[in-house]
């Protein structure tokens, strides 16, 4: 499946995501409460930004998209209820289901394995693989 | 929304009326969907209709004069204008009908604006639906009777709720202008938030030293009544007669012995929290809100005395060298009769500790900007030292936090509260006075600053070095005796983390939630957010849609002191403008009663939300109050026997207009 | 009272001693899981993109099956509860009749009744009660300071989940509060270990467990407890080389006041072996 680009890129991301992103006034509650916020790049503010830009192919190929733990911190104490995370996996769903992966099951260890709890796996292989 | 017009006596001059219908092109907003010609050719055939003019602008002079010459020439006793809404020119043609001899209640307006051409844009649709509406309001224009304006005594007295900075100014204004006003302050002294400020923004203006000329002149203004520590209880009568039942609380200190010396607060053992500190501090039972208090007469707290509560102590009346106290104080009721009300209630500060994330309530260096300005003022806990309530240590670092529950519909309120990004900016400048190696970053969304000197304001601040960090703070906690505050960059795109020693939250304005109160009690119109709706947002900013109640300060919205001052003199050049007519008129399409009729049920009475229609015992049958019904017909409507009417808008005329359509 | 009840994958195989130690001391405290047979795995996370009906099959199914056997679901895993309850939602949405069917027809299995889903420790505060619990307590964890961590999954999205305040919950320091311990101040109750984030951003997940874990230092906490077995791991595991506080599964310690043997508390699960820190506040006696 080809991923879309420009006006209809942005429209599937909006849709997969159930969010409108001009709701968004790009006050950075999310960044500032992102566990991970140091990390991401970009970070949620600025991910919204670029969509905000009709930069979504932009967006799509940053690492910042594969950081994101679902916490929903984001949406939470957004003021404007949008709700990140969900922009986040819309933007994933995109680029895995053109079955493109980002982590591969088979770099993970036997030791690995053996000691991480299963349910991190099968979430881990349901947000960032195909 | 009623137009109350005073105008001649007429008769209907012909047994069967003539009409004459004035259609208004409204520049396109009409004429651009409706076929003109079209409309005027078929009402010129219908019946009753003696004559048909269409006009460009009829609001105009020349349109209004084209329906003047037309009453008398082609001699018509009834006119109908087929144009925009009635809200905005019924009172336009009934006083160019009355100037023309014509009983101005025998004018109707045919809505094809906001009603027919404004919501299709299908040009035969419009047409028809234009007619259909002519054709039912010449059905109500042959049954309109001639009416005459209700004329309304006028009690020449002001009652204003709340002497804040608001009700102050208006209670000045219209005292000056000679008439006696009523002032109730529901704490024991007057001047609201405003006396609990160190400095206002942008003048730096200290705060106490502009409002005490203004609160000295209240106090002793000959024509002003102050009631402090009083609270309205209920309002009955309606516009240029209001009865006003006031509650004046027990202050336990006899207001004409005591001489206000202060010996009685020195001695008092008891304690309690101090709101006017907002938290910062604490008061004695016997207190007085501030040394410059008008009127300088302190009340006891029941419920941190001692004496009040456990009977032992009475050291302040043992102390007091005029035996001004009295234990045995009981509240007591006033009466007053006044003929318009100024609500001025003011505004509070939305709690904080609703915000989770921010620790307010838990974290005591995280305060509001009440609390804050507590701090700085020079007559506060502190002497206007900055100091941090944990260990009074002073802050080598704030951090303040803007649109602290403001611009949000998840948290907080979903508006902008105005005044943040001018005080904030305001503290920290006088912060940096006060400390002058402290650090002040203020987080913020936008930096609003719309009035006169406030963007240079904002830019003698950045000049300070005070740093503007883009980004809303996600969460605020702890971590030793240090706040950590998370934050964001976002015009350099990052999360940012700050520890500061303190922290100033500049949270949203809300409704006083006893001006919200009094409002629901009063049956006065307030918002979904709890503030008071004014009559029109542009063009009535002062006055309410409840005949003689008028609105100034924050009770309506937030504002800063110049607009809270402004819109007080508005409100009482409102109550002087009714002060000054000779008589005031109400509209007379009202209720009426068929005595005949009428049994007495009560329907009508529970239906009436104005107060208007009561069932007289002795006679068993309904009254309307012609001076409180707005002829809304609710009541006509819940009349089981048919026995209330409308004038002007009988159920005869109502049928007849529906079958005409 | 009897529960079905769904242990999920986690908690049947890696932390199988965690799930047996809350069997056991939910029978101290009265009431009796009983494991829902040829139960599936509810899928481990909830999928927010909004044409995902695929990955909410294994939950729909799982729902099914327990409505045939009552009208309770009982999770011990806070992912689990919260993807259980979140599809629930989904299918009991107004307006989402169209999706619900077709969810229904991939699964064999036909819905009885709505099931309620509720945690563990829903069932400890609303059906058994804190003072019930406190009765139960045979060990009191006195002078244990502990921070109740509850993580992101069990407080969020607050509309759904409707546990306890998402910013500041109480629950779980209630439920220390019955067992004799101490629940410290913490500001880090709800915020993010990292989760699966371990698998392959190891460091990310370390730096926020770490900071989760020097919060609840810093206020004095000498344990922390939680409630489900990712946030278990992350804590107990990535703080390598930081002089470490233990980390406890909630019923490790439900199950240690109300009298269980310490062999079946499930230490085994814990990397930073808690028995010697038991043993120094007197608690394992």
């Amino acid at each position: 499946m080809q991923t879309p680009t420009g006006r209809a890129l942005l429209r599937q991301i909006e849709e997969l995501s159930g969010q409108v992103v001009s709701d968004c006034y790009q006050c950075g509650c999310c960044t500032a409460g992102c566990p991970i916020g140091e990390d991401m790049d970009p970070p949620p503010s600025k991910a919204i930004r670029l969509l905000q830009l009709n930069r979504p192919e932009e967006l799509l190929a940053s690492e910042g998209i594969w950081m994101c733990a679902s916490c929903l911190v984001c949406g939470t104490r957004c003021p404007r209820a949008v709700d990140y995370a969900r922009i986040a996996e819309a933007c994933r769903a995109l680029i895995l289901r053109s079955r493109v992966s980002k982590v591969d099951p088979d770099t993970v260890t036997d030791p690995e394995l053996e000691e991480i709890p299963q349910q991190a796996f099968i979430a881990s292989f349901r947000k960032f693989s195909v | 929304m009623k137009s109350e017009v005073q105008g001649p006596k007429s008769e209907t001059r012909n047994p069967k009326p003539r009409v004459g219908v004035f259609v208004c092109h409204c520049g396109i907003n009409i004429a651009g969907t409706v076929k003109i010609p079209e409309l005027v050719e078929r009402v010129g055939k219908m019946p009753g209709v003696a004559v048909v003019k269409d006009y460009k602008y009829t609001c105009s002079d020349p349109g209004q004069q084209m329906i003047r010459d037309s009453v008398k020439n082609d001699q018509l006793d009834r006119v109908i204008v087929a144009c925009c809404s009635p809200t905005l020119h019924e009172t336009t043609f009934r006083n160019a009908c009355a100037e023309a001899g014509l009983n101005p209640y025998l004018c109707e307006i045919a809505n094809i604006r906001e009603q027919c051409s404004w919501v299709t844009e299908d040009k035969d649709k419009a047409t028809d639906k234009a007619s259909g509406i002519i054709r039912t309001v010449l059905a109500q224009a042959e049954n309109d009777q001639p009416l005459e304006s209700i004329v309304v005594p006028i009690n020449k007295r002001a009652l204003v709720i709340g002497a804040g900075i608001a009700g102050i100014q208006a209670a000045l204004d219209i005292a000056n202008a000679g008439y006696e006003v009523v002032l109730v302050e529901k704490e024991p002294s007057i001047g609201g938030h405003m006396a609990q400020l160190s400095e206002t923004f942008p003048t730096l203006d200290c705060s106490q030293c502009i409002l005490t000329p203004r609160t000295v002149e209240t106090g002793r203004h000959p024509k002003i009544k102050l009631l402090t520590y009083s609270e309205v209880e209920s309002v009955s009568g309606y516009v240029g007669n209001f009865r006003v039942r006031i509650r004046q609380k027990a202050r336990y200190v006899d207001f004409d012995a005591c001489t206000g010396c202060g010996l009685c607060m020195e001695k008092c053992p008891g304690r309690a929290e101090s709101s006017f500190e907002r938290g910062m501090a604490r008061r004695k039972a016997i207190y007085r809100l501030l040394p410059q208090a008008v009127p300088n007469r302190p009340v006891i707290d029941p419920k941190s005395c001692t004496y009040l509560t456990k009977g032992k102590c009475g050291v302040c009346a043992k102390i007091c060298p005029t035996q001004a106290i009295r234990y045995d104080d009981k509240d007591t009721f006033v009466e007053e009769e006044v003929g318009a009300i100024v609500m001025a209630t003011g505004y509070e500060l939305f709690d904080a500790t609703k915000l989770g994330a921010y620790g307010a309530g838990e974290v005591p260096d995280v305060i509001d900007g009440l609390a804050f300005e507590r701090l700085l003022s020079a007559s506060g806990p502190t002497s206007g030292e900055v100091k941090r309530p944990s260990d009074g240590k002073a802050p080598k670092r704030i951090v303040f936090v803007q649109c602290a529950g403001s611009r949000d519909s998840t948290q907080g309120m979903p508006y902008c509260s105005k005044i943040c990004c001018m005080y904030t900016a305001k503290q920290a400048i006088l912060y940096r006075h006060r400390v002058h190696d402290g650090e002040a970053v203020i987080c913020y969304i936008d930096v609003r600053t719309p009035g006169k000197g406030f963007e240079e304001f904002y830019k003698r601040a950045t000049d300070d070095g005070i740093q503007y960090l883009r980004g809303k703070v996600s969460k605020i906690f702890r971590q030793g005796d240090k706040v950590v505050v998370w934050a964001a960059d976002t015009l350099a795109g990052r999360k940012v983390e700050l520890e500061a020693d303190m922290v100033v939250l500049a949270t949203a304005v809300v409704a006083n939630p006893d001006g919200v109160a009094l409002a629901r009690k009063l049956k006065t119109q307030i918002d979904t957010h709890g503030f008071m709706t004014e009559a029109h947002p542009k063009l009535r900013p002062v006055e309410t849609l409840t005949a003689g109640f008028f609105l100034a300060g924050c009770g309506q919205g937030p504002k800063d002191i110049p607009e809270t001052v402004a819109q007080a003199s508005a409100a009482a050049a409102k109550v002087l403008a009714m002060f000054g007519s000779t008589r005031l008129t109400h509209s007379p399409t009202v209720a009426v009663v068929d005595e005949e009729i009428c049994v007495g049920c009560g329907n009508c009475e529970r239906t009436c939300t104005y107060d208007a229609v009561k069932v007289d015992e002795k006679r068993g049958i309904a009254v309307v109050n012609a001076a409180l019904c707005e002829g809304c017909g609710a009541c006509a409507m819940s009349c089981p026997s048919g026995a209330m009417n409308h004038k002007n808008f009988t159920k005869k005329a109502i049928c007849e207009m529906a079958d005409s359509f | 009272m009897k529960y079905v009840y769904y242990p999920g994958c986690t908690l049947y195989t890696k932390a199988r001693s965690l799930d047996a130690c809350a069997r056991k001391a939910a029978e101290r405290v009265g009431f009796e899981l009983v494991e829902m047979p040829s139960w599936n795995c509810c899928g481990a996370i909830y999928n927010t993109a909004s044409d995902d009906l695929a990955a909410q099959v294994g939950s729909v199914r799982n729902l099914a099956k327990a409505s045939q056997l009552g009208d309770k679901l009982v999770t011990l895993c806070a992912a689990c509860h919260n993807v259980l309850k979140r599809v629930d939602d989904r299918l009991n949405q107004p307006g989402n009749e169209v999706e619900r069917n077709r969810l229904i027809t991939f699964v064999d299995e036909k819905f009885e009744r709505r099931v309620q889903v509720m945690h563990y420790l829903e069932v400890l505060k609303n059906d058994v009660g804190f003072d019930k619990v406190k009765e139960k307590v045979t060990r009191p964890l006195a002078g244990l300071k502990v921070a109740s961590y509850y993580g992101c999954l069990m407080v969020r999205p607050k509309e759904v989940l409707q546990f306890d305040d998402p910013e500041n919950p109480q629950v779980m320091d209630e439920l220390m509060r019955a067992l004799g311990a101490e629940p410290t101040k913490f500001d880090f109750k709800t915020e993010c270990c990292g989760g699966y984030l371990v698998v392959n951003r190891r460091d990310v997940a370390k730096t926020a467990s770490k900071r989760i874990l020097d919060n609840a230092r810093a206020w004095g906490a000498e344990a922390i407890v939680t409630t489900c077995p990712l946030c278990q791991y992350n804590l107990d595991k990535l703080r390598a080389g930081d002089s470490s506080i233990p980390v406890f599964y909630f019923t490790q310690l439900l199950g240690l006041a109300t009298g269980l043997a310490p062999e079946e508390l499930g230490f085994d699960c814990n990397s930073f072996d808690p028995v010697p820190f038991l043993e120094s506040k007197g608690l394992l006696s």
